[in-house]
């Protein structure tokens, strides 16, 4: 009988296993071109120079990016090749003092702190850190708190102080912004409003 | 004993102490949650947690590995091949996770540059350890495979088992070269990183610790290897005809197309199919035996495996799997509860088992039984679940009011930190890894001790050893 | 989907699953010990997964999610006792050589 005999079943594993590679490596080629920095859903660095907002879409049924007008960072716009240095910095920020051991991003992380997906729209920066920090702009406010976390606290479970420089804050916040701007498929879940029942 | 076997040996003790590390850092990990301000700036969440969580993944990768040099030489019936370079390299990899530790611990982080990546810290998670180490692991694994591909070619005999864990340990060596890539664009290092960590956890792992089973097996039960080899290869059918398309469950919220909704959750609800089939075919082993066995401890962790893998990674993993429920619980203490439990059913119980199996045989034991045995067994695996559950309640309760009510902010976070429900849960979990690290020591113990007393009666060689009752 | 939707659904898909090992659990120690109480308690198990199965397809999922549920739930009826029957022609002697 076939089913005990186990070249049958290898040949099982063998086939199955094959036909669900190669789907897998046709959707990576169509992802790839989808994720790239200018491709479908993420955009390209030179975002960090544009308002972003995260809206409803009615017709997706879920909450979106929006790529507003013209807005500067940390009062200038940077070009192509100085945002994507910008963001190589950000990057190596991020993974030198180990935010994702404390942090999410995605999602995807460790959960002692917030997720950071859509930390650049969170209101908190205006209502809480901006008088605190006494900043013109949301990314001052934030810069102020970067380098200086003990001295702007907002919570009895605190941030630590991770020695970054200014150029360091400026680079993570840019992060933050293009990051924000990312089409994450709706989450989180209505960031920033409240269900009321 | 094969030289391969003491190797095994050393394998298993080092795995063994690396697991007591993992609970020392996860229950100081656990403190940071119950007591504000713990070590800030001295030792961060983030330094407990990473160390938590690398133990975790090198005492399973070592366990495997040293399951396979001690089945090795049994299964090709000569000793391992390039055996004295593998003994070399076994110290190499003891002395570079010492010093990654050290780093972690004393240094904890650098400027933002690539000399960070390569002697600190990568920041990845899991693959945090510094390139230098990064390419010190790549060598072990290397190693590793010509082990056992030079041992069946000089042996000139490959077993169905042995087949199957060759092919597997191609993708296992080259899915860990994605740990050294450093991506600015986060949806594509998520994407390759995810390839990483679930194609080993979730696929070549789940084939490694499904070959170690069915050698396993054939000790602990006498099963014929052509009923070991036909479950293997279903297994392999299975488990990558649903989780290779099951890593579509990682691609929801990370920019990659919203097709993955629908691949991911379809390919990850399947997968709790096959493992009810290891459930059914774990009873029917216990049965068809009566529960006798020559060693109680490896059959009883071997059942745990069964159980374990299908409540903590099919139950658990089919609560959050759906893309509609996925959107509240992503990246909560729900993935914590979920995460724990699979590994230690997955993996965590199968080694353990193992390792009680080589010692039987090293410590030469017809019989191996005892007392303390049990009580670690019910200790660890009571801690286990009790800390899952708390993670559970936890868990629900933040993707209930941080995410669902309070609309993911800041403020969100910092109320479902607050909130009863969850206080407690994190409360409860450190009580309960209590309990586990307790069964840790128990575990210790046992291993250390058991099989080593004999009952000398005069005249008579000693057959049945017992640990200490 | 509101909180309260969100958590009832999830934990319906837990006892889904759950229910599903019991009731395997329950059929092959039912199989083991030749009993006619555990082949019925394994019927009962199964008769809550449906339960759940239904209340999950009066949940707010969509159509193609609760069809994969129903489908996934007639499967589960048959993987205890199609395991269970080939594990015993397995581990059968075998009379001629394979």
């Amino acid at each position: 009988m076939y089913a005990q005999d186990p070249a049958f079943w290898r040949a099982g594993a063998i086939s199955s296993t094959l036909v669900m590679l190669i789907v897998l490596v046709f959707l990576t080629v169509d992802s790839l071109a989808t994720i790239r920095a200018g491709g479908a859903n993420v955009p390209s660095y030179t975002v960090i120079n544009k308002e972003i907002r995260y809206e409803f879409d009615g017709s997706a049924h879920r909450y979106r990016p929006v790529i507003g007008a013209d807005q500067q960072l940390f009062g200038r716009s940077y070009s192509a090749a100085e945002a994507e240095n910008l963001m190589r910095l950000g990057k190596l920020v991020i993974q030198s003092r180990n935010c994702i051991n404390c942090h999410t991003f995605f999602g995807n992380g460790a959960y002692y702190a917030p997720d950071l997906t859509k930390a650049w729209l969170d209101p908190a920066w205006q209502q809480m850190w901006m008088p605190m920090t006494q900043a013109a702009t949301r990314e001052e406010a934030i810069a102020a708190f970067l380098m200086n976390p003990e001295k702007y606290p907002t919570w009895s479970r605190q941030m630590p102080n991770l020695k970054l420089t200014r150029d360091e804050a400026v680079a993570v916040i840019a992060y933050l912004k293009w990051m924000s701007a990312v089409e994450t498929n709706g989450f989180p879940i209505h960031f920033g409003h409240i269900q009321t029942n | 004993m094969f030289r391969s076997q003491q190797l095994a040996l050393k394998y298993f003790a080092a795995a063994m102490t690396l697991f007591g590390i993992m609970v020392v850092a996860g229950l100081l990990a656990s403190t940071y949650y119950i007591h504000d301000g713990f070590l800030l700036n001295t030792l961060d969440f983030s330094v407990a947690k990473m160390l938590h969580i690398d133990t975790m993944i090198i005492w399973l990768l070592m366990g495997f590995i040293g399951s396979v040099y001690w089945f090795l030489p049994i299964e090709l019936e000569r000793e391992t091949e390039g055996i004295k370079l593998a003994e070399v390299l076994f110290w190499i990899f003891c002395a570079a996770v010492a010093v990654v530790a050290a780093v972690f611990i004393l240094v904890q982080y650098g400027p933002a540059t690539e000399m960070s990546l390569w002697f600190i810290n990568q920041g990845r998670k899991y693959v945090e350890a510094p390139r230098w180490a990064a390419i010190g692991i790549t060598l072990v694994v290397l190693v590793f495979v010509y082990n056992v591909v030079a041992t069946a070619i000089k042996a000139k005999k490959i077993t169905g088992i042995i087949g199957v864990l060759m092919v597997d340990l191609i993708p296992l060596f080259g899915l860990y070269l994605i740990a050294f890539p450093s991506i600015t664009n986060l949806s594509e290092d998520q994407y390759w990183w995810w390839w990483l960590v679930h194609l080993w956890v979730e696929a070549t792992w789940e084939i490694l610790i499904g070959c170690i089973m069915a050698l396993a097996l054939m000790q602990l039960l006498g099963t014929a290897r052509r009923i070991v080899e036909t479950w293997l290869y279903i297994e392999v059918a299975l488990v990558l005809g649903t989780g290779i398309l099951g890593l579509g469950h990682h691609y929801f919220w990370i920019g990659t197309p919203d097709y993955w909704l629908s691949i991911g959750g379809f390919f990850s609800a399947l997968e709790p199919l096959p493992l009810l089939g290891m459930v059914v075919h774990a009873v029917y082993d216990a049965g068809a035996h009566r529960m006798k066995t020559t060693n109680k401890p490896a059959f009883f962790w071997v059942m745990a495996e069964a159980f374990g893998n299908f409540i903590g990674g099919g139950v658990f993993g089919f609560m959050m799997t759906l893309p509609q429920i996925n959107l509240f619980t992503h990246g909560t203490q729900w993935t914590v509860s979920h995460g724990h439990f699979a590994f230690w059913g997955a993996y965590g119980c199968g080694v353990i088992a193992v390792i009680y199996l080589a010692l039987q045989k090293s410590r030469a034991c017809e019989q191996l039984d005892g007392t303390v045995w049990k009580w670690s067994f019910a200790l660890l695996n009571i801690g286990l679940v009790g800390m899952v559950g708390a993670l559970l309640v936890a868990g629900i309760a933040q993707a209930f009011y941080e995410r669902a009510m309070g609309g993911s902010t800041l403020q969100a976070f910092m109320q479902g930190q607050a909130n009863v429900w969850f206080v407690q849960g994190m409360v409860m979990r450190v009580i309960f890894g209590v309990i586990f690290a307790v069964g840790y020591v128990a575990l210790m113990y046992d291993l250390l001790t058991i099989g080593k007393r004999r009952v000398a009666v005069a005249g008579v060689k000693p057959r049945v050893a017992r640990g200490p009752a | 989907m509101t909180a309260e939707q969100m958590l009832g659904t999830s934990l319906l898909l837990g006892a889904f699953v759950l229910l599903a090992g019991c009731y395997g659990l329950l059929y092959c120690l039912g199989r083991l010990r030749a009993s006619r109480r555990l082949g019925r308690a394994a019927a009962a198990a199964y008769l809550l997964q449906g339960i759940t199965a239904g209340l999950l397809a009066l949940s707010s999922l969509d159509l193609w999610w609760k069809a994969l549920l129903l489908a996934s739930f007639v499967a589960f009826v048959a993987i205890p006792p199609l395991t269970w029957r080939f594990l015993e022609r397995l581990h059968e002697p075998q009379e001629h050589h394979s």
